[in-house]
């Protein structure tokens, strides 16, 4: 009962606070990939340790062997409630998580089919309008003045953009906007922003998975950025970035866009440690291993000191 | 070139570059993919990009004329508004490169960074 109940308060805990550490990791010029595996990691890790608080309710000795060592403190902490009790709410409570799983399942597969039309739609019209120069991926052309570029998901995912990229920017700097799309298609960012709204939808009750939709929509454009300055050096991305931004597009949703161009250009002024590969993947790696492990080890270290300082 | 997509282009393309209507045999003859095409399969495509509305054709004696119905320029905004009006959608098909669809959350992380750098 008690372990669950812990398991239960670090997860939630872990969805209270944790959005604000990730962002402030993000803020301090961290690689943006660390804070989004984190937080992807943080989402599931909230997830499994509440399926495993519900598990442990279900259990005979409700897992109490995991502290067998302090037994008799164990029982003296434990203000029984009828095992049926327990088995009841452990059994509720596991449904609960099955069925929300279930629903994740199914907001997501649809979503997914969603996308396929969407994407079919959008290729049918680029396939007869905009001139295909080939790659990997295929960068799409179309005759506009405005400069624009996406990244349309898929496999192969395309890149579109706009000949009015070259006449506002140097060649590096358009290079610099296609890093920036290919990052996305590379890095399946598309599958990323859909997990991250599949998630919120399914779970709208802790911040960590109501605000993942956004803050995976900014992380990726970091990383994005991050990819393209690996390539063509921190100025040509900013100028690029400038270039694009500045160019007037009408309408509200620019209000915002620049506002996250505004962060955006913020974080490539800040120094910046040349990444290597393997400090990299070690860093991922463990920013995983965390959010994965923080709110279990939470319980347990909370449940310890608990009992050090009730049974002396 | 292959498959029926690339051959719509291509197609598109030759009425794009015409200053003025053309004829089945006038496209097949402006196109220039590479190897002979029939001048069936010619038809098939301009009668899909017709059905599809890309193009509008025009009876002339006993053949039909084909035009596009938007200039290569108007096609590629339309394409383009299509595209952006999609792109603040929750779906995430598209990532725009210079725009996102969350106030919130970048003010969040405008918050997180040191007053040192948010100062414009």
């Amino acid at each position: 009962m008690t372990v669950a109940a812990a398991l239960l308060v670090t997860a939630g805990l872990t969805g209270l606070l944790a959005p604000r550490q990730l962002l402030r990791l993000v803020a301090r010029g961290a690689d943006p990939l660390v804070p989004l595996l984190a937080w992807l990691a943080s989402t599931v890790s909230v997830v499994t340790t509440a399926a495993l608080a519900m598990t442990l309710l279900l259990l005979p000795d409700h897992g109490s062997h995991v502290l067998a060592g302090a037994h008799e403190c164990w029982s003296s902490l434990e203000h029984g409630m009828a095992p049926s009790v327990e088995a009841v709410g452990g059994a509720v409570g596991l449904a609960l998580v099955v069925g929300l799983l279930v629903r994740l399942a199914v907001v997501s597969v649809r979503g997914a089919r969603r996308r396929a039309r969407r994407r079919r739609d959008h290729l049918a019209v680029l396939r007869v309008t905009a001139r295909r120069e080939p790659g990997s991926p295929p960068t799409l052309w179309l005759d506009h003045d405005e400069p624009l570029a996406f990244s349309l998901a898929g496999t192969p995912g395309v890149v579109v953009a706009t000949e009015g990229l070259h006449r506002r920017l140097t060649r590096e700097q358009v290079e610099a906007v296609l890093a920036h799309e290919r990052a996305h298609l590379n890095g399946r960012h598309h599958l990323l922003v859909a997990a991250s709204d599949a998630l919120s939808t399914v779970l709208p009750f802790l911040p960590l998975f109501r605000r993942a939709p956004g803050v995976v929509r900014e992380l990726v454009e970091l990383a994005a950025d991050a990819a393209a300055v690996r390539t063509c050096g921190v100025e040509t991305v900013r100028a690029a970035l400038l270039g694009v931004s500045g160019s007037g597009t009408p309408g509200s949703a620019l209000a915002m866009g620049r506002d996250s161009v505004q962060v955006r250009l913020d974080l490539l002024a800040r120094p910046r440690r040349r990444p290597d590969s393997a400090r990299s993947l070690l860093a991922y790696g463990a920013a995983c291993t965390t959010a994965m492990v923080v709110p279990s080890v939470t319980a347990f270290v909370g449940l310890l000191a608990l009992i050090v300082v009730a049974c002396p | 070139m292959h498959g029926l997509g690339e051959l719509e282009a291509a197609v598109m393309d030759v009425l794009w570059r015409a200053p003025e209507p053309m004829k089945v045999r006038d496209v097949l003859e402006g196109l220039d993919t590479g190897k002979q095409l029939a001048y069936t399969t010619v038809l098939t495509v301009l009668d899909n990009l017709h059905r599809k509305g890309w193009v509008q054709r025009e009876l002339v004696g006993k053949a039909y004329q084909y035009e596009a119905t938007t200039s290569r320029a108007e096609a590629a905004a339309n394409a383009l508004r299509e595209l952006l009006n999609s792109s603040g959608d929750p779906d995430g098909v598209l990532l725009h490169f210079a725009r996102s669809a969350s106030e919130h959350e970048t003010e969040l992380l405008r918050k997180a960074l040191p007053r040192r750098s948010r100062k414009k």
